[in-house]
């Protein structure tokens, strides 16, 4: 039998005459690491704070391993660990203070939470800093106490809100390969993020929400699949040169032209039509073709597609 | 059976939940130099204010350091720490911990009641020994102390409900009903020398209640009935706690 971790029951939230959710259905399966993808004001926090009863909905509700959000809020939230898109620790206190604080509000007994403490601090690289001050903490340590402090009751069902946004790389690497370790442990995962390459990565399944509505749920490959049409081809040229943006983009079946550093991405529906376009264009302008790669359509692709953003100028897409 | 241990177990979680917000606050903003000034400081200039070039009796200015000290100092945590958190995200952590809304108020509460009952030990000692002010009923000081404390500190609790980032929005508001709360709350002239719409108004005061009762450990008797003080404080923090939780509540929504 299917246990679900999460789910959502047509939530619908206005503030005022603002409809920041609207009629939002979806289920997280137990074991799942479950992306929410989507641009700034979709509705990612409101629904986040619903799922985790900051914030009551105005319509619908949802459940936690079958508990009621709404109805039974303190049974729910037990299961759950939170990791707020803010590092929100307190900075008077020490590392060691903000873990056990944690705990005793999830009401983790003294010697367990003296040991997952220790645990949690070790794992995370901060064992050595436990008795600083967290004010003197770098953004990437107070990230990883944030997370520590999410996991300190051994939750189910772990809400990670833009877990490595950010981040410098060795505390990038460190919460990847917690998040990893979760997963192989049978912990649910609800991550949300603008790397949509990490998404890509981690999650079994996304949901990407675009103005309070879903609109599209699955693994991201099939999500790709659905768009088929945005292939590409990719090409570094030598010399590199600025000017061959404008000529490539004459080029036969190639809709849009992006630069991406020393590359240049073709967006087409046709990638073997276009390589043969693109040599014969090296052959005339007489520049070498350092490398060229086709490649299928990304998650940020659907992404973009499915909530109407444009990419900027230059190759930088407008996520979020 | 199985329901009433649950009921216990979840009421022990409940308390445990809310002494550790008390922790937190004590370790982080005890010491910070804008509650010192605003609990301790303050009181000591309106009671010099007041006190200097009067011919009170100490059994009068006494019970009114204390009382005054109490009402600042009791509400001098939450508006100072709450907004702090809503600004630094912390906040959301209590609000999304597995515990009722009533604990976190609690626990909030607690921590401005424990510094205000040990603030009021400066003037009741520095009254004692400087103006040798006998104490005669020893309970009443202590109720007077603690139930006063916990009630401005559940006051100072809920000013903290209103959604700002900003301590001095709140500290404000809270400062428009501190300070009239000393002119209609018998602290300076006593109950009884009071017009008569003054003596309707200060029945309006929580201040009125334990200063009756503080005022009754040096001078031996109360205004109203001891029974009368005690239940208008529990009914006064009662009331505080329902409309905190009401507030935090709604302005989360």
């Amino acid at each position: 039998m299917t246990v679900h971790a999460i789910e959502a029951i047509a939530i619908t939230k206005k503030f005022g005459d603002l409809l920041a959710l609207s009629d939002v259905n979806f289920s997280v399966i137990e074991g799942e690491t479950f992306g929410f993808l989507g641009p700034n004001g979709a509705g990612k926090t409101t629904t986040i704070r619903i799922l985790t009863g900051i914030t009551m909905p105005t319509a619908g509700t949802a459940t936690i391993f079958e508990k009621d959000i709404v109805k039974e809020t303190i049974a729910a939230r037990r299961q759950m660990g939170i990791v707020h898109e803010t590092s929100n620790v307190y900075d008077d206190l020490s590392a060691w203070h903000n873990l056990m604080f944690a705990a005793e509000l999830y009401n983790v007994p003294r010697s367990v939470r003296e040991r997952r403490g220790k645990e949690l601090l070790e794992l995370f690289g901060l064992w050595e800093r436990k008795d600083d001050r967290v004010r003197v903490f770098s953004k990437g340590m107070k990230r990883r106490l944030t997370l520590a402090m999410g996991l300190v009751n051994d939750p189910r069902l772990l809400f990670l809100d833009e877990p490595t946004s950010g981040l410098d790389v060795q505390s990038n690497l460190i919460i990847r390969d917690v998040i990893h370790d979760l997963t192989e442990q049978g912990v649910t995962v609800f991550l949300t993020t603008h790397n949509i390459e990490e998404a890509n990565l981690i999650c079994d399944r996304v949901a990407i929400i675009n103005q309070g509505q879903i609109a599209a749920i699955d693994s991201p490959e099939r999500l790709k699949k659905t768009i088929q049409s945005v292939q590409s081809v990719e090409v570094a040229f030598d010399p590199p040169s600025p000017d061959h943006l404008n000529r490539l983009r004459a080029l036969p079946l190639v809709s849009e032209v992006r630069k991406e550093g020393d590359k240049f991405r073709l967006i087409t529906e046709d990638p073997a039509t276009v390589i043969e376009g693109v040599t014969a264009y090296a052959r005339e302008h007489q520049v070498r073709i350092i490398s060229m790669t086709t490649i299928g359509p990304s998650l940020e692709d659907v992404f973009i597609k499915l909530t109407g953003l444009v990419p900027r100028v230059k190759g930088v897409k407008v996520i979020d | 059976m199985t329901d009433f241990s649950e009921g216990c177990g979840q009421l022990c979680r409940e308390l445990k939940a809310a002494w550790a917000i008390a922790k937190k606050d004590i370790r982080i903003y005890y010491l910070k130099p804008n509650i010192i000034v605003s609990g301790m400081l303050f009181p000591l200039f309106m009671f010099l204010a007041f006190a200097i070039g009067r011919d009170a009796p100490p059994t009068l200015l006494v019970p009114g350091l204390i009382a005054i000290t109490i009402l600042f100092s009791a509400s001098s945590i939450e508006p100072v720490s709450i907004p702090i958190e809503r600004r630094t995200k912390t906040f959301d952590r209590l609000l999304s911990a597995p515990v009722s809304l009533h604990s976190v108020v609690l626990g909030e509460s607690l921590s401005g009641f424990l510094y205000s009952a040990c603030i009021a030990l400066v003037p009741l000692t520095a009254g004692m020994i400087i103006f040798q002010t006998p104490l005669v009923q020893p309970a009443a000081l202590i109720a007077g102390i603690l139930l006063t404390a916990f009630c401005f500190a559940t006051m100072g609790t809920l000013f903290a409900a209103y959604p700002t980032e900003s301590p001095g929005d709140i500290m404000s508001m809270l400062n428009l009903v501190r300070l009239p709360l000393i002119f209609v709350s018998g602290v300076f002239i006593p109950v009884n020398a009071l017009p008569p719409i003054g003596q309707v108004v200060v029945m309006l005061s929580p201040l009125t209640y334990g200063n009756d009762l503080i005022r009754a450990a040096f001078e031996g008797s109360t205004h109203f009935n001891p029974l009368v003080d005690l239940v208008a404080i529990g009914g006064f923090i009662l009331l505080f706690q329902l409309a905190a939780n009401h507030l935090y509540r709604k302005f989360n929504e």
